[in-house]
Order: structure tokens, then sequence, then C-alpha cells
């Protein structure tokens, strides 16, 4: 339904983003990752129709964002939520969410019924006499939030929904997040990974304004870690335990875990399951197994590796998490 | 339409719920005030030749040039669309389907508004004329008429001002500047042009003697055409400029 072509984005001599290419398919939650000025956001408000790109259009079934015949009408299409959630703090939150009805000229009545709606679903009935100044970031947020949902935009631009709030806000939020995505077309940007393996079906990311890989986080969590990952823990000292292991069929190599002691990750060839049979190789030998488990590759460490050049770095983090 | 009307009422509704309108209302109706009484205290005195009607002096005297059109205008408008610019919240706007010259008619309209509102108390002081001698009605209001096209004009420069920076300082010192430009121009280079035909055209952008003229009960209309076509003129730009900034 969103078409981006070969988006180009300068800000004076500055390229923030370069030949950028992908599309957003109807009723599917996208993600966007990234590190911090990788071009996120600069992204999403080309998608919004907030910044024009320097060079290549966006389109939303077909009608161009920007040089379209009726630029304005089309943004109709879409709420958005912007990173730096930005409210009139001298305003009430109804009078503030009224204001953004009329904004979008949406008739009287639907307006009352979609403000007093999305009060309830956005957890906000208890300020909604409140001026906005005087609220939390977390409640902030969640007007920004309402205010993009109240026409029922056929699709979400959420640039960082979940920067700068509390866990339990951070989850309430999510919660909403995913509510909206069933009702609509969602596209969310964010530096936090897990947020993404809960959230999205399919993420681009991209580093240094281009765009790296796509695809869904199994996708790229298969295409970016070659073979599985077993940990072994067996109970007290095996001293043969690494040379045992590795005569396993299947077994790549052997190395000690960092994390926990007596624990060994065992690399595996590709398409192959060794548990079975390094459950016996165990038993064979006469050691106690305390815990024999595959290890999911985390879009973290793909993420790291598709985005750090130093592969020291890399490799350090993935230790870490084993 | 719409979106006209949603930017109106959001940025009237601002003027009000700040502390700046009421500050405003103050310092104008107290300086107002303070001329009036001045003005009555001349005119009630032993000297000779008549200086005109209490209201008329009221419309043209230097305070209200040097003071009351620079310093409500600017404070009326120079936060109009530079705060939006500072505090991210143009993103909304911009986001929304509305265009750039929708933001910028709804805004100016409330900031009009505001600018009339402030003039309305001054009726008073006619009223309170009216109960010692008759008050000629209709210099008055081409009066009132002259300092709405003036306001309008100089609104339109003021929110010009204010589509150019983030900072609602540069923007009233812009505004500030270009004020004086208009103000005091004209006067400033009558010795230096000799051909008359120049002199006309200075004699036409010479604010100072349109509200004098008009206070007198006499409508030129080229005055209200030069309002009018500088507060459209000045308005697109706006637009234009914050049409523009996407680009940067």
């Amino acid at each position: 339904m969103i078409e981006a072509l070969n988006l180009h984005r300068q800000y004076g001599d500055f390229v923030a983003v370069h030949g950028m290419t992908f599309s957003v398919q109807e009723g599917e939650i996208l993600g966007i990752l990234g590190p911090n000025g990788a071009g996120k956001t600069t992204t999403l408000r080309m998608l919004t129709g907030f910044l024009p790109p320097s060079e290549g259009r966006v389109t939303l079934d077909g009608e161009d964002l920007f040089h379209g015949s009726k630029p304005a009408a089309v943004r109709r299409n879409i709420g958005y939520l912007p990173e730096n959630v930005a409210l009139y703090p001298e305003m009430r939150v109804e009078e503030y969410l009224t204001y953004r009805a009329r904004l979008e000229e949406l008739p009287r009545g639907i307006a009352r019924q979609s403000i007093a709606e999305t009060l309830q679903s956005c957890l906000l009935g208890s300020v909604r006499r409140q001026l906005i100044g005087t609220l939390s970031k977390g409640y902030r947020q969640r007007v920004g939030l309402a205010a993009a949902i109240l026409h029922r935009p056929r699709v979400l631009v959420l640039d960082e929904p979940t920067v700068g709030l509390d866990p339990k806000q951070i989850i309430a939020i999510r919660e909403l997040i995913r509510e909206l995505g069933r009702r609509s077309t969602l596209i969310l940007s964010t530096h936090i990974l897990p947020e993404v393996e809960l959230l999205c079906d399919r993420v681009l990311i991209i580093d240094r304004g281009t765009l790296i890989d796509q695809g869904t986080p199994a996708d790229l969590r298969r295409r970016w870690m070659a073979g599985r990952e077993v940990r072994v823990v067996l109970e007290g000292a095996a001293p043969d335990a690494e040379s045992a292991l590795t005569q396993v069929p299947g077994v790549s190599s052997v190395r000690p875990s960092p994390a926990v002691a007596g624990g060994w990750v065992v690399e595996c060839e590709d398409g192959t399951d060794p548990r079975a049979d390094i459950f016996r190789q165990v038993v064979a030998r006469g050691w106690v197994l305390v815990e024999l488990a595959e290890q999911q590759a985390s879009l973290e460490e793909v993420f790291v590796r598709l985005t750090t050049q130093d592969r020291a770095v890399g490799e350090v983090l993935t230790e870490g998490e084993a | 339409m719409n979106g006209i009307l949603a930017t109106f009422r959001r940025e009237l509704h601002g003027y009000f719920v700040s502390p700046m309108a009421y500050v405003v209302l103050a310092a104008f109706l107290l300086i107002n005030g303070w001329v009036f009484t001045l003005i009555l205290g001349e005119l009630s005195g032993p000297q000779g030749p008549p200086l005109g009607s209490p209201m008329q002096l009221l419309f043209s005297n230097v305070f209200l040039y040097l003071l009351i059109f620079p310093g409500v205008c600017i404070v009326i408008t120079m936060r109009l669309l530079s705060a939006e610019r500072r505090s991210g919240t143009i993103e909304v706007l911009m986001t929304s389907p509305i265009t750039e010259l929708q933001v910028v008619l709804g805004k100016y309209c409330a900031a009009l508004a505001f600018y009339t509102f402030l003039w309305v108390p001054t009726l008073l002081y006619a009223v309170i004329l009216q109960s010692y001698d008759a008050v000629d009605w209709g210099p008055v209001a081409a009066g009132y008429l002259g300092l709405l096209g003036i306001g309008a004009f100089f609104l339109a420069v003021g929110t010009f001002a204010s589509s150019l920076t983030r900072s609602q300082i540069v923007a009233a010192v812009t505004a500030l500047a270009a004020y004086f430009f208009l103000l005091l121009l004209p006067t400033l280079m009558e010795p230096s042009v000799i051909d008359p035909g120049g002199r006309a055209v200075l004699e036409h952008l010479n604010l100072w003697n349109h509200l004098s003229e008009m206070s007198r009960g006499i409508v030129d209309t080229r005055h209200l055409v030069y309002y009018l076509t500088g507060t459209v003129f000045f308005l697109f730009l706006s637009a234009r400029v914050l049409a523009a900034n996407k680009w940067r």
C-alpha cells in the first residue's frame, strides 16, 4: 500500500537517507530498526508527508505524498506520533483532542464519539480534564497516540513510541500498539530490539542512511546467524568433556560457556540437530546432564553484526549473552 | 475552511489562557487612557488654535505609532509560528490534511481578532465624550477603520517575521525593524526626493498621514488598498516560508 522508491534526503551537505526502497503491505506491522542517527526519524517523516525527499518518491495507494494532485487529502490516511511528542501545555486533554479532530475535519458527531472511544482505549479517561502541561511523560505519550488515531487512519506511523517511559508504561504502550496493529497498518521505529521481536511482522534494518536488510525477525535470524547453538551444562567437573562433545556427529565446535561453570556452547553444522546424540554421549560417559537447550540467536545479535563494523564487539556481545 | 477554523480557535484560546493577553490588554488600556487624559488636558487648556477633536487626536498621536502599533503587533504575532516550530507542534500541523496557507490564515485571523478585541474598550472614551458634547460618529468610525487597516497590515508583517525563525525574540526584532522601516522611511526620505511623482508615492506610503486623514473622516480607498495588498502579500509569503522550511 505504501511504496518508497529510492528515497534520498540531504540536510545541507549531510546525507541522512541514501537510496532507500521498500514497500509496506496493508495490515502489516513494520519495524524500522537502526542505531541512533541511522536515519529512522528522517525516513518516517518522509513517509508521513512532513519532509519531502530530496530525491525519490513516496506513494500511498499510488498517490504521491508530495507531488500528487491533493497531498493534503492523502495525508488524511496517515496518523503520526512524532518522536518528541509535541503538545500544547496550556490545553486540556479533551480540548486538544477536539482540536485535532477539527484539524482532521471530522464531522462533529463522529468526532465526539471518536474522542470518547479513544480516551477510553488509551486509558486517558481519568485525565481528560487535566492540563497537558501537568501530565507525566507516559500520559503525554498516550495523548499523542490518542491524537494520532482519532481519525482512524489506515496507516499509523509511530516514531520511537516507548522511548523515555518507565517499564510499566512501556508495557502499557506496547499492549496498546499491538491492539492498534490489528486495526491498521503500522510502521514503527525503535532502537529497542525486543520490541521489534515482540511486535513486528517484518523489519527493516537501517544504518547510516541505507537499508541493510529486511525480512521477518525469524528470516533475519536465520540469514545472519549460521548454524544453531546448543548449550550443555554438566554437573561437576568433566575433564574431557570438550573432546567427547566434539566427537558427536553434527557438532562443528565446542567452547566453554563463560556464563555457567561446567557449561559448554556447542556449535552445530547447518541443518543438524545433535541434541539426542549429545544426550546419549553424556549418558554413556556417566556424567549428569543438568541442562541441554537450543540457544535462539536474538535479533540483537543479528543487529549488532549488521551494524557494527568491528566484528570483535559483536562477538563480545554474543558471548555475554551465552 | 474547517482547518482554518480549527487553528483559529486554538490560537485564540491560546491567547486567553496565557497571562500574556491580560498583560497586553492592561498595558494597552493604561497607555491609551493616559494619552486620552493628556489630550483632554491639552484641549481644556487656555491656548489658541483648535487641534482637533479628542478622538481624532487619539487616532493620530505619536504614542500610537511608536508604542502601541509596534508593541502590540509584535507581542501578538511573535510566537504565532515560531513557537510551533520550536516546540515541534508544527509537525502535527504539517502532517494534518491542512495546507500551509490554512495554518497561516487561521493563526492570523486569531491575531487580528485579538487586536480588534483590544480596541473595543476604547469605544468608552467616545461614549464618555458624548455625555459632554455631541460626538461626530462618522470620523470616529473612519478612524477605527484606519486602525483596523494598519493593524491588519502590521499583524501580517509580524506573522511573516514569526515564520522566519524558531526564536520569538528574533521574530520580535525582525518585526520591529520592519515596522520602523514602514513607519519612518517615507518621512526620512521625503527631503531627498525632488521628483514630484516620487513625492506623491511617498505621501501615499506615509502611514502617519493616513490616520490623521481618516480620523477627520476622509476615507481614501488607496490607503485601504495599500493595507490590503500588504496584508495579502505578507500572509502569502508566510505560507511560502512554511512550505520552504520543509526543504531545509
